[in-house]
């Protein structure tokens, strides 16, 4: 019987020979693999035990903070809905967005400026904490903002820069959502066709309509091809191009004009001839000039920034892609599958502000450690110099002319000179999507604004009080 | 008295170990426990000291690896339980005492264990009515049938069935050895003896399948009937039978796995917890990324990530089957690799005390028990690390249970016994 005892003894180290392997496996082999697994809570409940740091607004106000419970530390937002998109949410369960996510390692304080102060600090027994973010945003504009949206009961996006440095003053995406509440309603929030979660300032992909005029116009006079004052007619209230008519609004003929008119009044047909004047490639040329076709750099995760640019079956299309001159002409007036964001329209109101100078948007103004150390400072940098000094000038006295004369009438105040364009995009089966592109006082700009109010009813009837709103507010008027 | 003083010199690394490995808990969750860890530490080299006193007295010629063996892996076993829930280690403290209370009187009491020979068909019976009983009156604990409560009390009456089985088996197959390996007739081209000696080898077959149906359970079902297997192939030296009941096991379990469908669902499982890694896949998920935290040396007694705040574990069933997760992710591949050797190391005892036994009733009862360590550390910890279907099976001295570790440590005693009566003939 011991030869069989043997090999049953045999057989024994083999399976557990086995278990070592398997075991190795999974903890050499696998090991990284397992850890990165969504289902495995162990980085994100690590994390946890770290003190997070807030996220403050331009004057110290708490945005996020947080609240312990035992050894672990919870994410508490005591402005609520206010910046919900923007900061985001850290959540065990839900994961994090917004500046919480693109962030986390300073507001964890992993990143390496951070790590290794907290780890002398653990060692003198300290709690590990991680840094504060303070942004550029002003909580006064981003509540004018959030409820002046609110007020209307509509989706929609608001982007505030100030026009000297880029910095976001105000941000904001409608509906919101309480990043307090996320347990109670996630199921609800994720149902919503309203898509409460997205953040439409900066994912939000909007046929521009008329406001993308401001760049077809700044193509045209930053090449010299039109001026101000150079003339146009119009007797129909429609054109032919290529056997293609496009037509203004209401089809109402505007007769002898020139160009500054036919922007202050938005008149497509004019607009379809410049555009076929130009031409694809110059329109191409100004559009990546103003940043389209690429994400603005933008401090908020990369996948929840979209870039600006054609789109076709939800894909940007290359700048490249040939287009027929009927195309030309609609893409000049702000069709021809034209998706731009709020923050991309904000930054060409910003940049023709600035004396055509677009400043690369930013909102975290600094990052201190726990000692009070700013351990990194935002910098107002140039991105790009999309149209020259005098252009913007043109540009501006145009832009002037629209609130004073022109389809931006309702902005007309005494109080400031606003400067901007309006537009009006027809949505298949909804109401179009109303625009508002503009930067104020005309004379000296300081806050450059994009608004978009979706399922608008009227003419700027909608957007444009809501940026005068928002407008005053920005400088305290 | 060789024997107990290499015993005595075995347990040296052992109360060093246990000492460590106390502190160690203790000062990493200083926070939520107390010193009294350290008394448990004091407590247990206590209960070994006598283990070993006894041993003196009563079996001076047993083995002297197979008591330090154990004492480690049921100080690991506590380790973990206190440091998953204070309280159970105190509970699981208590069954070390009866067990070893039991250990004392199957040593005191059954020296002349060979008795035992002699009611195997009671102790089989009695195994086979621990057996119905389970599934008569069991209560069902994760969609298993292996638990009989009494008040607050359950009992495992499977693990001490186990030992019943092993002796009648011992018994049954010692008695029959000759008439099993005379062949009459053949089937399917295998030598088979008379059909009238195979019958009650037959039934055995029958009752694992009655396990594996009425149970719910694979697990243990595997576990009689691989013991059955291996103790018939060392009695008749004939490979046809384990191949035989091999391939009649595999036919059972395929036919289990297309009519139960809690056996359906833990194949399932097995093959693929991913898809529903929060729903039924969730245990060993979860198993698994403890193991996987565990990394090559772990994350430290008491630091790794094993409880919710609220004290809950995080995986189910972490202190009972999950025990070997924790100590992987604790101690890490090395620990975890070190506590399987300890395992080997024990069934190799085992078989080794079968080898130099010198009658065939001895000789199987060793080789019983040992496979049936052997086998019962396979399925728990195949299962826990995903290489087979996951099975609730307790890690025999380590996991928390008191019918284990009673029953444990009455197979202990057993082997002790026969390891004393073959080195007390040779030494005289």
């Amino acid at each position: 019987m011991n030869a069989s005892i043997r090999k049953l003894f045999f057989l024994t180290v083999l399976m557990f020979g086995g278990l070592v392997v398997v075991l190795t496996w999974w903890q050499v082999v696998q090991e990284k693999s397992l850890a990165e697994n969504p289902h495995n809570t162990r980085k994100v409940f690590a994390q946890m035990r770290i003190e997070r740091g807030l996220i403050l607004d331009n004057i110290r106000g708490e945005l996020a903070t947080n609240r312990r419970e035992g050894d672990l530390y919870y994410r508490v937002y005591p402005q609520g809905d206010l910046a919900a998109h923007l900061v985001g949410y850290s959540d065990p369960v839900y994961g994090r967005t917004g500046l919480e996510r693109s962030w986390n390692d300073y507001l964890t304080g992993t990143a390496d400026e951070v790590e290794l102060l907290n780890t002398l600090n653990t060692l003198m027994g300290k709690e590990k904490r991680g840094a504060d973010l303070k942004l550029t945003l002003d909580p006064e504009i981003q509540r004018t903002a959030l409820s002046a949206m609110q007020d209307l009961g509509k989706r929609g996006a608001v982007v505030v820069l100030d026009v000297k440095t880029g910095a976001v003053l105000a941000m904001v995406s409608t509906p919101t959502f309480d990043p307090n509440l996320l347990e109670e309603n996630w199921t609800q929030l994720n149902a919503d066709a309203d898509a409460p979660l997205l953040n439409r300032a900066t994912q939000g992909l909007y046929t521009p309509g008329s406001s993308f005029k401001l760049i077809t116009t700044a193509a045209a006079l930053d090449t010299g091809t039109f001026q101000p004052d150079s003339k146009f007619k119009d007797d129909k209230g429609s054109i032919e191009i290529y056997g293609n008519t496009i037509r203004n609004w209401r089809d109402l003929p505007f007769g002898d004009h020139d160009f500054s008119e036919a922007f202050s009044q938005s008149i497509n047909t004019t607009f379809a001839q410049v555009g076929d004047k130009l031409g694809q490639e110059t329109l191409i040329r100004y559009m990546r000039a103003f940043g389209l076709y690429q994400k603005p750099p933008f401090e908020l995760p990369a996948d929840e920034v979209m870039a600006s640019g054609r789109y076709q079956d939800g894909k940007l299309m290359s700048p490249e892609a040939a287009m027929d001159p009927v195309q030309v002409a609609w893409m000049a007036i702000g069709q021809e599958n034209l998706q731009v964001t709020p923050l991309q329209m904000a930054m060409v109101a910003q940049a023709i502000a600035n004396g055509g100078r677009m400043m690369k948007p930013y909102v975290v103004d600094n990052v201190t450690d726990f000692d009070g150390t700013i351990i990194r400072q935002g910098k107002p940098q140039e991105l790009a110099k999309p149209i020259s000094r005098g252009t913007a000038a043109d540009m501006k006295d145009m832009m002037i002319k629209v609130v004073n004369e022109g389809t931006g009438s309702r902005l007309k105040t005494d109080k400031v000179q606003i400067a901007g364009k309006t537009g009006t995009a027809e949505v298949e089966g909804r109401g179009p999507n109303a625009w508002f592109v503009g930067f104020a006082p005309a004379e000296d700009p300081q806050v450059a604004i994009a608004v978009v109010v979706e399922d608008a009813d009227a003419f700027g009837s909608i957007s444009g009080p809501v940026a005068l709103k928002i407008i005053l507010a920005a400088l305290g008027l | 008295m060789m024997e107990r003083r290499r015993e005595l010199v075995n347990f040296l690394p052992v109360l060093l170990l246990i000492l460590i490995g106390f502190a160690s808990v203790y000062a990493a969750r200083s926070e939520q426990i107390n010193a009294g860890s350290l008394t448990y530490g004091l407590f247990f080299i206590a209960l070994f000291a006598g283990a070993h006193l006894l041993l003196r007295i009563a079996a001076p010629h047993a083995d002297p690896y197979l008591l330090p063996l154990a004492a480690l892996l049921s100080a690991m076993g506590i380790m973990m339980i206190y440091r998953i829930d204070p309280g159970l280690a105190a509970a699981q403290t208590k069954w070390l005492l009866v067990g070893l209370g039991l250990f004392a009187a199957i040593v005191v009491f059954l020296r002349d264990y060979r008795k035992l020979d002699d009611y195997i068909y009671l102790l089989g019976a009695l195994g086979v009515l621990l057996l119905v009983l389970t599934i008569i009156i069991g209560s069902e604990i994760n969609g298993a049938r292996l638990w009989l409560r009494f008040g607050g009390l359950s009992i495992q009456l499977g693990e001490f069935s186990k030992v019943l089985i092993t002796i009648f088996l011992a018994g049954y197959l010692n008695s029959k050895r000759e008439l099993l390996s005379t062949t009459t007739w053949r089937f399917l081209g295998i030598p088979m003896p008379d059909l009238k000696h195979l019958l009650p080898l037959v039934t055995m077959w029958g009752l694992s399948f009655a396990l594996l149906l009425l149970m719910n359970d694979l697990g243990t079902s595997l576990l009689f009937f691989g013991i059955f297997l291996a103790m018939t192939y060392v009695a008749t030296g004939r490979l046809a039978y384990p191949v035989l009941g091999g391939i009649l096991f595999t036919g059972g379990a395929i036919l289990a796995y297309n009519v139960k469908y809690t056996v359906h669902t833990r194949v399932d499982i097995w093959l693929n917890p991913w898809t529903d890694a929060a729903g039924s896949g969730y245990q060993i998920v979860q198993s698994l990324f403890a193991i996987g935290d565990g990394g090559l040396f772990g994350t430290g007694l008491g630091k790794g990530y094993l409880l919710f705040q609220s004290g809950e574990p995080i995986i189910p069933a972490l202190h009972t089957d999950f025990i070997f997760s924790a100590i992987a992710e604790e101690l890490g591949l090395a620990g975890a690799t070190a506590l399987i050797i300890l395992f080997m190391l024990l069934c190799y005892r085992g078989f080794k005390i079968a080898v130099a036994s010198d009658d065939g009733f001895s000789k199987l009862l060793a080789v019983g028990l040992s496979a049936g360590l052997a086998l019962q550390t396979f399925v728990i910890l195949g299962g826990v690390m995903k290489l087979i279907p996951l099975t609730g099976i307790t890690l025999p001295f380590v996991s928390y249970g008191g019918s284990s570790i009673v029953a444990n440590y009455a197979s202990l005693a057993l082997l002790l016994l026969i390891s004393h009566r073959t080195n007390a003939e040779q030494a005289s």
